[in-house]
């Protein structure tokens, strides 16, 4: 029980600054949710056939979605949920729906055979705040708890579980400095074929001259991962956080490959932000501060 | 008490939820999105497979279908993100298309449909691994020649 209490804080005192700083974290996930519907919506019109069929796409034939704007309507109601959503418009449903629809946007857009990741914490966070709502939504305080703890909980399963794959798709020589030789060639090829061009920056120079870099930097990122479950813990969560965003960075630097996402996700939920803007904020006697404040109150 | 409740409630609800994430991802091949295991470069060292447009309308070739090193590719490389097409999508549809339906044909033409009026392109296929000394090693192998109105594919490859 107190692994529980860990993660959902029951006995916390609500705090000003926690409310704040959950309306400003839902804003995130809908901005990026839109971002999404919209950046694949028009995409998914390109799309012809269906090579790989995931999720949905094994009982359905999606291909409905790949022509006469069916997949920019459904952006258009993955968003209007969304909004409704954070509005509190429907909040028993709202988030639900958006997220039904979110996966057939997902399964239509990577029908091509690529399984893209990118998206996937966006889409547990909207999961995490669909279920608060429609278990928790007339108790704003226990709604945050449970949406964050869900959060803490599936990001921290999440990279264990990357760092588990890794240990038993390959086994303890996975760190081997070739294989990152190998991922640096393939992100070359990938590089010049999305931009016509590729040349390698001074890291990715250093590790293919050099085997070791290549190996300590795969220590660190299959450690990091690994202790990925002190996400469940408050203390040490600003600490995995911190190691997870350099993982992000090393793999953008040595692989090219940018998880921006993740990497701002984590800033906001890897730090106790709401703790600071209690000290910091004065809500009382700043009027717009108080406003926003008083607004984020009354939709939450 | 009420805080009780509602913390018996939120693990009722988490643990329900890990039960269908890991009932899903287990009959998905792990991936049920936005569940899933997260299995990206799980498999280090293993041999992996890309692709590659080249726009060979001005060039000079002495043979189509020839396999070639990343120096011998004849023409200019097409950036694919200033058609709005993601690379990957283009990887994944060669090795994932076994035989090459006139519609998996009409599928690679539709992504690349944008270039298709002013440019013929070979479409390849690189495929990397590591030699025996632990280097990694790139060869392209041409899959498809596109232009206006004209598609060929590599005899190698099967066709219905």
């Amino acid at each position: 029980m107190n692994f529980w209490n860990n993660i959902f804080k029951p006995d916390k005192k609500p705090t000003k600054g926690e409310a704040l700083f959950f309306k400003i974290f839902e804003l995130f996930i809908i901005v990026f949710v839109l971002k999404y519907a919209w950046q694949w919506g028009p995409y998914i019109q390109q799309v012809g056939e269906v090579v790989l069929p995931l999720g949905i796409a094994q009982y359905i034939d999606v291909s409905f979605m790949f022509e006469h704007n069916i997949s920019l309507i459904n952006a258009f109601l993955i968003s209007l949920f969304a909004v409704l959503g954070f509005f509190r418009i429907l909040p028993k449903y709202s988030y639900l729906l958006s997220l039904v629809l979110f996966h057939l946007h997902y399964v239509s857009r990577f029908s091509l055979g690529e399984i893209s990741h990118g998206s996937n914490f966006i889409g547990m966070s909207l999961l995490a705040l669909g279920l608060g709502l429609f278990f928790f939504g007339k108790h704003p305080v226990q709604y945050r708890r449970f949406t964050m703890g869900v959060i803490f909980f599936f990001f921290g399963l999440g990279y264990t579980s990357a760092a588990v794959s890794k240990l038993i798709g390959t086994g303890l020589t996975w760190p081997a400095g070739e294989h990152l030789w190998l991922w640096i060639a393939e992100r070359s090829v990938d590089v010049a074929s999305a931009t016509g061009q590729f040349s390698p920056n001074i890291i990715q120079e250093w590790i293919m001259e050099y085997r070791f870099l290549g190996t300590l930097s795969l220590v660190f990122g299959l450690l990091a991962e690994f202790f990925g479950f002190l996400f469940w813990f408050e203390k040490t969560r600003p600490y995995i956080a911190t190691a997870l965003i350099m993982m992000h960075f090393g793999v953008y630097l040595t692989m090219s490959i940018m998880f921006d996402v993740y990497i701002y996700e984590l800033l906001i939920i890897g730090y106790p932000w709401a703790n600071l803007f209690d000290r910091y904020l004065n809500f009382e006697n700043n009027p717009i501060l108080s406003k926003i404040y008083q607004w984020s109150i009354q939709i939450s | 008490m009420e805080r009780q409740n509602s913390l018996k409630k939120s693990i009722k609800v988490t643990l329900a939820t890990l039960v269908i994430y890991g009932i899903l991802v287990a009959t998905h091949l792990g991936e049920f999105w936005p569940f899933s295991i997260y299995p990206m470069f799980s498999q280090a060292g293993n041999p992996w497979k890309r692709a590659i447009v080249q726009d060979i309308s001005q060039a000079e070739i002495d043979s189509l279908w020839k396999v070639t090193d990343k120096s011998g590719l004849p023409g200019k490389t097409i950036a694919l993100n200033e058609l709005n097409v993601n690379t990957n999508d283009i990887a994944n549809y060669l090795s994932k298309t076994e035989i090459w339906t006139p519609k998996k044909q009409s599928g690679v033409r539709k992504l690349l449909q944008k270039k298709l009026n002013q440019s013929n392109l070979l479409v390849y296929q690189a495929k990397g691994s590591l030699s025996e000394n632990d280097e990694p090693k790139v060869e392209f192998i041409p899959y498809l020649y596109l232009s206006a109105d004209t598609t060929l594919l590599n005899k190698n490859l099967r066709i219905k």
